[in-house]
């Protein structure tokens, strides 16, 4: 049986969940022995294959266009698609932001900082995606497995990928199920 | 008796039971968000929803009187499915983030709820509407953006406390929990007992002191008597690596069932006095750092020529706040062994015999006579049973020489002229609004706050049959009237003043009453007036620190027991008592429980 094909990628997030992957130590060596590690944030291949991967796992939430293409992709590109942490899962503190309007959060951050000078301005270059209200990535699109945590557990990723590396579906509950 | 089926298992219960209380009597639990223990069924989160053969819909559990006959099943895939999306509901109305709230990881009831169901996220999102936040308490902090609507706080504030502050307003998913009309909570009738806090299910109450100090994984609960007066509340310090992290009542206690006030939950958090850690002995007019044995035998050489001089000898003052070990190991140094008539305590006290289950008949009486009491003050917890049964029904009568905190709630409030208090509690009666109030009542309660009035309340308690019930006095006063610590303190003439401060608070009255004297030794935990003027001052416990016994205001023994350990140098109250008498060659006898 050929490895399972496994992308992943982030959305708007702080890598939090990406150090809590490798604070899963040596057993890492046995999780990429068991899959076919694809795309990834720091690969040469960026995006996930045309010809799609089993796997697919996002961090982060949406908050912008570009998120939502990034989901999209993933989402059309994987089998099984994971949220992994809280800020996939829920928004988590990035929403923190919806409980302001846009306007107030991008000139919080653009203009009134305290190492902002009078020159502040917040960007409008047709390039740029276009920020939006922050979601959890089950807004956007369908998610077959969600990873609470901020961060989840090494354990319990070490746990999912595990699983899904075997072709299972991981199951949390009990002491694998956190949210914080 | 009802006959039900719970799950399969036959169950019999009382009349009235709930279906709820019936399933926990057996075993069987049921996730609940709004029910409390303390607090009568209210049915407003819909966690506990079971299934009633023949019902046409589930029913909820908590409100649902048991019958005869009935068939409940609690765990059926139906009420699984319900279970999960109230918590949908729940979580989708307001911020429940997890991840930004200090309660997460353990100490929340929602997110625990959660975590029974397998849920791993949220099938629909917040709406993302801000709730406003009351920061206004100094104790305490409402995030309405936390709130579930289970109403325990208002319902506790009610209930249990009598005060009423708390309510709501608006409607369905704009409902906001406010204070009285929609002010402040720091500028609202809050009284600060904190009891709303500790019946929150999420972090929408939040303690000040407490907050993020530790989960409940990590600290370590030591049940203890309150030392703020002698109603005994029944506590729990809770505590993390040596460091006190927040009070809260005891529930199973049987004083106090929970609660506390302001003074016992809040304010030992607040301790900003400057801990005595060392012993102290005056050189060259300076007080300075010493061993406990230069300390001991500067005060055991002082007293021990003194012992026996009747009026000129040795005056020794003792705080009530002290376990009653530390009263009778003092009580037997002074009194007993040194034979100085001047050994007394700080909160003078009227010798009462005891009055057996007060409280209890404080809880259910119809006819509340608060004589010189003001128990929104004093003794506020003995405040929060009577005024939580006023909307029942019982009638309040004040006899006071001021306004108090009651006057405004009593049913009838008689001013007592200075000089003239027992003569106007004695002819309480004659008052036809009295006597009016006072007709029909058959569990009358009599409140007393000042010894002016205890003869005649005895003669009134006697003639209404009513019970008595004597609040005055510090933490443990009663034992020190047992052991006679009860006469005014007077040190004038005295060669040698000892003042067993412990960890009570000092007022400038007792300073200028020891000033002047040729030697004051000082026993206490933290640094004062009283100990700047001292010759040697001992460090000893404060209330975290020790073990011991406290007699309450209805004659009920009750453990203090130790939260935290003293620094190093620090001693226990008896301990010095004990070491004190080894120095003058004399020993303690007897033991301080009268058993």
């Amino acid at each position: 049986m050929a490895k399972p094909k496994v992308s992943m990628d982030w959305l708007a997030g702080c890598a939090g969940c990406e150090m809590s992957l490798l604070d899963m130590d040596e057993r890492i060596v046995a999780v990429a022995n068991l899959v076919d590690i694809r795309s990834t944030p720091i690969t040469d291949l960026k995006v996930p294959d045309e010809s799609g991967v089993d796997v697919g796992i996002l961090s982060g939430a949406v908050n912008n266009t570009y998120n939502e293409e990034v989901a999209h992709r993933m989402r059309s590109r994987s089998k099984c698609l994971v949220s992994l942490g809280d800020c996939a899962v829920f928004g988590g503190v990035v929403a923190m932001r919806n409980f302001f309007k846009l306007e107030d959060a991008l000139k919080r951050a653009y203009v009134e900082t305290e190492s902002t000078d009078s020159e502040g301005f917040v960007p409008s270059d047709p390039e740029l995606c276009i920020p939006t209200e922050v979601r959890a990535v089950s807004d956007i699109v369908k998610v077959d497995v969600n990873v609470p945590g901020c961060p989840p557990d090494a354990d319990v990723i070490f746990y999912v990928l595990s699983e899904l590396g075997q072709g299972r579906i991981p199951e949390l509950k009990g002491d694998k199920l956190h949210w914080h | 008796m009802v006959n039900l089926k719970i799950d399969g298992q036959e169950v019999a219960v009382p009349d009235g039971t709930t279906v709820l209380r019936a399933a926990q009597s057996v075993g069987v639990s049921i996730p609940t968000l709004c029910d409390h223990k303390e607090l009568a069924p209210y049915g407003g989160c819909r966690m506990c929803l079971v299934e009633v053969e023949g019902a046409r819909t589930l029913q909820p559990s908590c409100t649902l009187p048991a019958s005869s006959n009935m068939v409940v099943l609690t765990n059926t895939p139906k009420v699984r499915e319900a279970r999960k999306f109230v918590l949908s509901l729940i979580f989708s109305e307001r911020n429940h983030f997890c991840m930004y709230c200090p309660v997460s990881g353990g100490d929340c009831e929602l997110q625990n709820s959660a975590y029974d169901e397998g849920m791993t996220h949220w099938p629909l999102q917040p709406n993302w509407q801000p709730f406003p936040m009351d920061a206004s308490h100094e104790d305490f902090v409402l995030d309405n953006n936390r709130c579930i609507l289970c109403r325990r706080c208002i319902r506790a504030c009610g209930e249990l406390v009598g005060n009423f502050t708390l309510g709501v307003e608006e409607r369905g998913a704009s409902t906001l929990v406010i204070a009285d009309l929609g002010i402040p909570l720091g500028e609202s009738t809050c009284i600060g007992c904190g009891t709303c806090v500790q019946v929150c299910p999420t972090g929408s109450l939040i303690d000040r002191a407490g907050v993020y100090q530790g989960r409940e994984k990590d600290v370590t609960r030591i049940k203890t008597t309150c030392v703020g007066c002698n109603v005994g509340c029944g506590a729990e310090a809770i505590v993390r690596d040596n460091r006190l992290v927040r009070i809260e009542g005891d529930w199973n206690a049987p004083v106090n069932e929970g609660l506390l006030c302001q003074i016992g939950r809040f304010e030992p958090m607040k301790e900003t006095r400057e801990r005595l850690v060392t012993p102290l002995v005056r050189k060259d007019g300076a007080l300075q750092a010493a061993t406990w044995d230069e300390a001991l035998d500067v005060v055991a050489g002082k007293l021990k020529p003194l012992a026996g001089a009747n009026g000129t000898g040795i005056a020794a003052v003792a705080s009530s706040r002290m376990p009653a070990e530390a009263l009778h190991g003092f009580e037997q140094l002074f009194g007993a062994k040194l034979g100085s008539p001047m050994v007394t305590s700080l909160e003078p006290q009227v010798a009462t015999p005891l009055q057996a289950n007060g409280l209890d008949a404080l809880k259910a009486a119809d006819c509340v006579l608060v004589a010189g009491a003001d128990l929104t003050v004093q003794h506020q917890v003995l405040g929060f049973f009577v005024k939580r049964n006023l909307p029942k029904g019982t009638r309040l009568i004040v006899v006071d020489s001021v306004a108090t905190g009651l006057t405004e709630i009593a049913d009838k409030a008689l001013i007592a002229p200075l000089g003239a208090e027992a003569q106007t509690l004695a002819g309480v009666a004659a008052d036809p609004a009295v006597a009016k109030l006072m007709a029909g009542a058959t569990k009358p309660v009599i409140v007393v706050g000042k010894s002016v009035y205890w003869e005649a309340a005895v003669k009134l308690a006697g003639a209404l049959n009513a019970t008595l019930v004597n609040a005055q006095g510090a933490a443990n006063s009663m034992a020190a009237a047992m052991y006679k610590l009860d006469k005014p303190f007077d040190p004038q003439g005295r060669q040698a003043v000892f003042v067993a401060l412990g960890d009570a608070p000092v007022s400038s009255a007792l300073a200028q009453k020891i000033e002047g004297a040729p030697f004051i030794a000082v026993q206490a935990s933290y640094v004062s007036q009283v100990t700047a003027m001292a010759d040697v001052v001992l460090p000893v416990e404060m209330w975290a620190e020790q073990d011991g016994h406290y007699l309450n205001i209805e004659g009920r023994w009750q453990e203090a027991h130790r939260g935290i350990n003293a620094p190093a140098d620090v001693w226990a109250n008896e301990k010095v008592f004990e070491a004190l008498a080894e120095r003058v060659g004399v020993t303690l006898d007897g033991s301080w429980d009268p058993k």
